[in-house]
């Protein structure tokens, strides 16, 4: 490692940045440089899809601070990378040599608009925020291509609106990100506040151009006066072509946030865990923040503070908060632990055998700590009855 | 060091809580209290509340001074 030659993040994400934080309190005084494309810097994205659609009052203050962590800033995006001459190159066309190099470029959204068809909406930055808010401002109509939790979180931004929305996917609501039991009820919750998903057998195609509609693959055309693509998010890895270190799925990563190149880490949205490490990419925020913090850590040398994977993440469906702790998706059906699910107010857990328990709160308010001991309490039981059971 | 609390966003995550736990705690339904409304964080407790700033994922934590 040629640390004296300085840390490099390439991606002012709330991996690069926690990253950034993480090297600092371990106490390197060293060079630390952030290459970024958004021109505001880092802020926190969480809210976008939330708080940001519902009006302007709520975009104010969402910069992340970090004035104490002495950052060098080159606000411009990496376009390339050498790795025999450790450079970065920029869009601005500046190189930037690196000692040690952290990967957080993130993931933009996945489009479906053929080359050249202009107008189609996606949500992946403040500026993205900020077209649709305009927009739901001014629609009548909506139509969401996608019901994972992004979708829903839109669709939601629209009916508080009073904007009709439909929500169009090839799957139930969720089913592939929480299983079918919540996707259920979801489903349920949805149709109550009159918010129709349109299930079809086959990809949908943008029609208009710009974008006003969706062809289905029944042959029908629908029109609103929004639609927003809400299908998924790529890597974003063009910069790293020709090194070796990205695939279609991202940047692979072991357990310690190591490439397969030496002094090269990868944290966040566009990384992915190696088979032996998980096997898995898992774009949520919680999960960014713990590889943020193990790159930093192996950068320096040091042994992993924490896994690379922290399974909890959260969403808000028409006024339903969900957040949930451990593995997804989950199978069948779950144990209810407090509350009543029809009420839109539960605590579930489900347990399956050689992986840790999965917690949720449905329509509950709590804190993420408490949903932690309560999946480690889980945990306790199902040791204490699979010992009992084996002395038996 | 002062911290503003924009309890309006705030979702009760708690994170806050688990990196400063005597500056900000959190109760059953996840209403947050920060302890240090109006006055200045306890010296000791700076590199904590710091900590708790840059956990919350949704920003509602702001030092301003």
């Amino acid at each position: 490692m040629r640390l004296s030659e300085g840390v490099v993040i390439v991606g002012e994400s709330i991996a690069g940045l926690t990253a950034a934080r993480e090297l600092r309190k371990r106490g390197y005084d060293g060079s630390v440089t952030m290459i970024g494309r958004e021109p505001e810097g880092a802020y926190a994205r969480p809210p976008l899809s939330k708080g940001v659609l519902r009006g302007a009052a709520s975009e104010s203050d969402l910069a992340y601070l970090h004035a104490d962590l002495d950052l060098v800033h080159v606000r411009s995006a990496a376009v390339a990378l050498d790795v025999t001459s450790r450079t970065v190159t920029t869009a601005d066309g500046r190189w930037v040599r690196y000692g040690a190099l952290l990967i957080a470029t993130g993931a933009d959204a996945r489009r479906l608009a053929r080359p050249a068809q202009e107008g189609e909406l996606v949500l992946r930055t403040l500026a993205d925020a900020r077209l649709i808010r305009d927009r739901i401002e001014q629609a009548r109509s909506a139509i969401i291509v996608g019901a994972g939790f992004l979708g829903l979180e839109v669709a939601s931004a629209c009916v508080a609106h009073g904007v009709e929305v439909t929500v169009v996917d090839t799957e139930p609501p969720l089913l592939r990100h929480l299983g079918s039991y919540t996707s259920e009820r979801i489903a349920g919750h949805l149709t109550r506040h009159g918010v129709p998903i349109l299930q079809v057998d086959g990809a949908v195609r943008l029609v208009g151009d710009p974008v006003a509609g969706v062809a289905l693959p029944d042959g029908t055309t629908r029109r609103a006066d929004l639609v927003v693509t809400c299908a998924g998010d790529v890597p974003t890895v063009s910069w790293l072509s020709g090194t070796g270190l990205a695939d279609s799925s991202g940047v692979a990563i072991d357990h310690r946030c190591c490439t397969s190149v030496p002094d090269v880490y990868a944290a966040g949205d566009v990384a992915y865990l190696r088979a032996g490490d998980g096997g898995r990419r898992a774009p949520f925020w919680s999960n960014a923040v713990a590889q943020g913090t193990v790159a930093a850590a192996s950068i320096l040398g040091a042994s992993p503070p924490c896994p690379p994977i922290d399974d909890y993440f959260w969403t808000e469906i028409l006024g339903l908060p969900i957040k949930v702790v451990g593995p997804m998706p989950v199978h069948g059906d779950p144990a209810l632990i407090e509350g009543d699910v029809s009420a839109g107010d539960a605590i579930l857990r489900w347990e399956s055998p050689g992986t840790a328990p999965t917690v949720m709160a449905y329509g509950r308010k709590i804190a993420v700590r408490r949903l932690r001991s309560m999946a480690r309490q889980a945990d306790r039981v199902d040791h204490a009855e699979a010992s009992r059971s084996r002395q038996k | 060091m002062k911290i503003d609390v924009d309890y309006a966003r705030c979702e009760g995550h708690g994170l806050c809580a688990e990196q400063a736990p005597s500056v900000f705690t959190l109760d059953d339904d996840a209403e947050l209290t920060y302890h240090a409304e109006g006055a200045e964080v306890p010296s000791d407790e700076v590199a904590r509340a710091r900590a708790a700033v840059a956990s919350c994922p949704v920003a509602a934590l702001r030092e301003i001074s």
